[in-house]
């Protein structure tokens, strides 16, 4: 009797249990992993920062958005290792045949952390909010598909209309990357103007609404951000039970890198996202003993290039007149030559660099594309490789030589072929311009490494252009898309580094280009766009404008206790799929 | 007395303003703002880079700026706002200056629970063999650079886990009872303050040292001994005092640095501080943050020299009479 008593209680908490899910989840989506796992446990996280802003409009660096992006979902999430879309807040969308009108479909019963609905009112709001020109933070270039606000409009609760004047290529991604605010609770601090230091890392944990997986436990600054389980977010596993498993994350603040390594092997942190490549070898060879796995996620998504100067004055009224180089007319004349950059191209040893500078853990890489953003990259392309024999002659032909027998080469006037390479100091890159140096040097050509501060390398390189080479990089696209580089690739853009901002395109090379990357932006199959973005990359490095180095690989360790753990090189790294993340049981270990 | 204190209270005003300016100034004539670390991101276009300067108010000229600031600083007492945390900049530094003090005055019962006695220790020793052991220590302890010394002693802690590696709590910090909070803060705290004292050490051991063996070639040192008193009578009871005065005064100049002293090992040691978050706000150019942070600063080196002057004016009943 007690027992059957007992079966029939359980039933029936089954069915209380069924009924407030049902009631409150309505739709809930089903998130892939790899096996389902069991509620509990900490999952703690070393980070070098911590938060600036738990505001994701308000963010722009990856120490506030690693955590801001937990706490707010978005219409759509990226699926980092399907390197696709899928939907979050969004239960499903369709574009219009001409592809300017895109419809989606909210889930219903999704709700925020407070337990109010989230409704396409929350979507219009998180529109309004980062459309707001008083606010204008770095997401807006991504929501502003060809340089124009979407409309937005809202036919019923769980229906979003965006319309577009033309059609992009990565409309979905523009308008699946906001992270939607609960109107509810901000919109009376936006009218008030208070919008920007709403959210703020004071803002006390219990009256920070989100829309994510998670929500804010606990924020000392300087010391630990803890996350708690949204008891009322959408996503469950393959047996319906909610996500997330975890009962914390924890971001440990550790600011040294050595230290977090320690850190890590003293047991005291789970898992670290940025590990340097000289911590690689010893990580690797405690796996065992440590109960750890190092992750190799392959080539970083940053790429390392340095360009020669060919930037000409832009607006009247400065010292020089339009359209004159901003360098040296001598040095402008070498560096103008195609030639010229490929014999340098052809002199650098990049193995030698991957080898000293980042312990052998690197790749040669020729793309902004590099072979981290996998369904971009393009193995095919290349630029002109170490040969050193190649570049001499090279020179030769274009009448660089050594007239004088002092080892430096002299141009057809007579003129040594020498110049400087600037790079931010205290980084990596000035090794790695000591190499180029040494190996430009081997052809005859004087290199003199010149390392400044940051702010002043950035102040060179768009402000005054007072260089006349210059060693950096640039980092992470998200999404992982060329069609995110506009401003690299086009001859108007800022990031064109090697001559930005061009009224019109100066060469017939860069007009190509430009006329390449419109037709990338246009909507189309995947292996139209991977086409459109070999060949665009091909004239990039058979121009070399800029000479590629290569690129770290990354690798990093975590603990084997828990389950569903799947590094990827996307960010964010570690931590995109933390909500399936689980602790083991004991036997599965 | 009183006169003497509100002087340089209101000493204080001037050199303020003057620290303002400088810092503007400073932070102006540096290359870049805080939207250059904005640079390396490809996805930002220039038209938004031009409109966030203008809702951070960078585009007005420095003048302008200058003048806002110091409006709403005398008018509401504000600090301005951090331009990357979007939070008062008081707010923002508050819990800092407290992590901060703490670990300094920790590293300075260090530094002075030292280097008095083994100071006393070699004068009294004087040219001995312990005098020159504790040379060759003090000196070792000098040249180690804090990177190193605290590098290493994170390395022990993490091979033999008799100390947490780095960090100012535990994570289950709010589970603990009161004593244990105070036991848990103490053992993160060791390493640290042991990093942070020992820098100083060589040199405030070599001047209580200096200054011992000065008291000790006076007059009435030689008349005590001829009395007949013992050695150990001579030199605590009668040197060591007069020999302190010295000392005093620099350990108040010791309170006036105590907020910058300790930068390396906050970054080591995850230390929660000050130091890492005015390192911070000057690398991104955070410039209320860091005006803000640099007037703490000044502010307390002001009220640390008053201190000693002070502690001074208790000890030597020589100088209350100026």
């Amino acid at each position: 009797m007690g027992r059957r008593n007992a079966i029939l209680m359980g039933l029936a908490a089954v069915l209380v249990l069924g009924g407030t899910v049902g009631a409150s989840s309505g739709q809930p989506l089903r998130e892939p992993m790899r096996e389902p796992g069991v509620p509990g446990g900490r999952f703690v996280i070393g980070v070098t920062s911590d938060a600036k802003t738990l505001n994701p409009i308000m963010s722009n660096e990856t120490s506030s958005s690693m955590v801001s992006d937990r706490l707010f979902t978005a219409l759509t999430e990226y699926d980092n290792v399907a390197q696709r879309l899928r939907p979050a807040l969004a239960l499903s969308w369709v574009a219009s045949a001409d592809g300017r009108t895109w419809t989606w479909h909210l889930r219903r019963g999704a709700r925020f952390s407070d337990g109010h609905p989230i409704t396409s009112e929350d979507v219009l709001f998180s529109f309004a909010v980062a459309y707001d020109s008083t606010l204008h933070q770095s997401i807006y270039d991504l929501l502003t598909p060809h340089g124009q606000r979407l409309h937005v409009t809202a036919p019923d609760s769980y229906t979003v209309v965006t319309r577009a004047r033309e059609p992009h290529a990565l409309m979905a991604e523009a308008v699946g990357s906001l992270r939607i605010l609960p109107r509810h609770v901000l919109e009376r601090a936006w009218r008030a103007g208070r919008f920007s230091s709403s959210y703020s890392v004071g803002t006390p944990p219990e009256s920070l609404v989100t829309s994510g997986p998670w929500k804010l436990k606990q924020f000392v600054p300087r010391e630990k951000t803890v996350l708690g389980r949204n008891p009322y977010w959408f996503g469950v596993d393959a047996r319906g039970r909610r996500l997330p498993y975890l009962d914390e994350l924890v971001y440990l603040v550790v600011p040294d890198q050595n230290t977090t390594v320690l850190k890590f092997q003293a047991g005291e942190v789970d898992g670290i996202d940025d590990v340097k490549a000289e911590d690689y070898g010893t990580l690797a060879r405690n796996q065992a003993s440590g109960g750890y796995t190092l992750y190799d996620l392959g080539a970083a998504l940053t790429s390392n290039f340095f360009w020669f100067n060919l930037n000409t004055v832009k607006r009247p009224g400065g010292r020089k007149p339009v359209g004159a180089p901003y360098a040296d007319p001598v040095k402008y004349a070498w560096f103008s030559s195609r030639d010229f950059r490929r014999a340098v191209s052809m002199a650098i040893d990049r193995d030698a660099i991957t080898r000293s500078i980042f312990f052998g853990e690197g790749v040669r890489n020729w793309s902004l594309m590099t072979p981290g953003y996998r369904l971009f990259h393009s193995p095919r392309t290349t630029a002109p490789d170490y040969d050193l024999p190649a570049a001499r002659r090279l020179l030769a032909r274009i009448g660089f030589r050594d007239r004088d027998g002092d080892g430096v080469l002299e141009d057809a006037r007579g003129n040594p072929v020498r110049f400087t390479l600037k790079t931010n100091a205290g980084s990596t890159r000035v090794q790695i311009a000591n190499f180029v140096r040494d190996d430009l040097a081997r052809v005859g050509i004087r290199c003199t490494v010149a390392p400044v501060d940051f702010n002043t390398m950035v102040n060179n390189m768009r402000e005054d252009f007072d260089y006349d080479a210059l060693l950096a990089g640039l980092g992470a696209a998200v999404p992982p898309d060329p069609g995110m580089c506009g401003n690299f690739y086009r001859s108007s853009g800022l990031s064109h580094f090697w001559n930005t901002r061009q009224v019109r395109p100066e060469t017939p090379e860069e007009a190509g280009v430009d006329s390449l990357f419109g037709e990338l932006l246009r909507p189309a199959p995947l292996a139209e766009r991977r086409r459109l973005s070999a060949r665009l990359d091909q004239i990039v490095d058979d121009q070399c404008w800029v000479i590629w180095l290569p690129t770290m690989k990354v690798e990093l360790p975590v603990r084997n206790r828990f389950g569903n753990v799947q590094p990827t090189i996307l960010p964010h790294r570690l931590l995109w799929n933390i909500e399936t993340v689980f602790v083991k049981p004991r036997g599965r270990r | 007395m009183r006169t003497f204190v509100l002087r340089r209270l209101l000493q204080l005003v001037p050199l303020l303003l003057a620290v303002i300016v400088l810092t503007f100034v400073l932070l102006k004539l540096a290359p870049g703002d805080y939207l250059t670390t904005l640079a390396e991101n490809p996805q930002v276009s220039a038209a938004t880079l031009d409109a966030m300067r203008h809702r951070f108010g960078l585009d007005r000229p420095w003048t302008v700026q200058l003048a806002l600031y110091l409006k709403n600083l005398v008018l509401h007492l504000d600090f301005g706002e951090s331009f990357s945390r979007h939070q008062p900049v008081f707010a923002v530094l508050r819990e800092g200056l407290l992590n901060t003090l703490l670990l300094a005055v920790a590293g300075a019962l260090v530094t002075w629970g030292l280097a008095i006695p083994l100071g006393a220790w070699a004068a009294a020793r004087h040219n001995s063999a312990v005098d020159r052991a504790l040379s060759l220590v003090a000196f070792v302890g000098l040249s180690v650079p804090e990177v190193l010394s605290g590098l290493v002693l994170l390395m022990l802690a993490a091979r033999t886990g008799w100390f947490p590696v780095g960090g100012m709590r535990s994570l289950d910090w709010e589970t603990l009872s009161l004593g244990g909070r105070a036991l848990d803060l103490l053992r993160h705290l060791a390493l640290p303050a042991l990093v942070v004292g020992l820098v100083p050490l060589a040199s405030r051991m070599r001047q209580m040292r200096a200054s011992l063996l000065d008291v000790l070639r006076l007059d009435y040192i030689t008349t005590a001994r001829a009395k007949g008193l013992d050695e150990r009578t001579v030199v605590m009871k009668h040197a060591l005092r007069n020999a302190l005065n010295p000392l005093i005064t620099l350990f108040g100049y010791t309170l006036g640095s105590l907020l910058s002293g300790s930068l390396v090992a906050e970054i080591i040691f995850s230390w929660p501080g000050l130091g890492r978050v005015t390192y911070e706000a000057i690398l991104s150019r955070d410039q209320y943050l860091v005006v803000g942070s640099v007037l703490m600063a000044a502010t307390v080196l002001v009220a640390g020299n008053l201190v000693a002057d002070l502690m001074l004016a208790a000890a030597d009943p020589r100088v209350r009479r100026d």
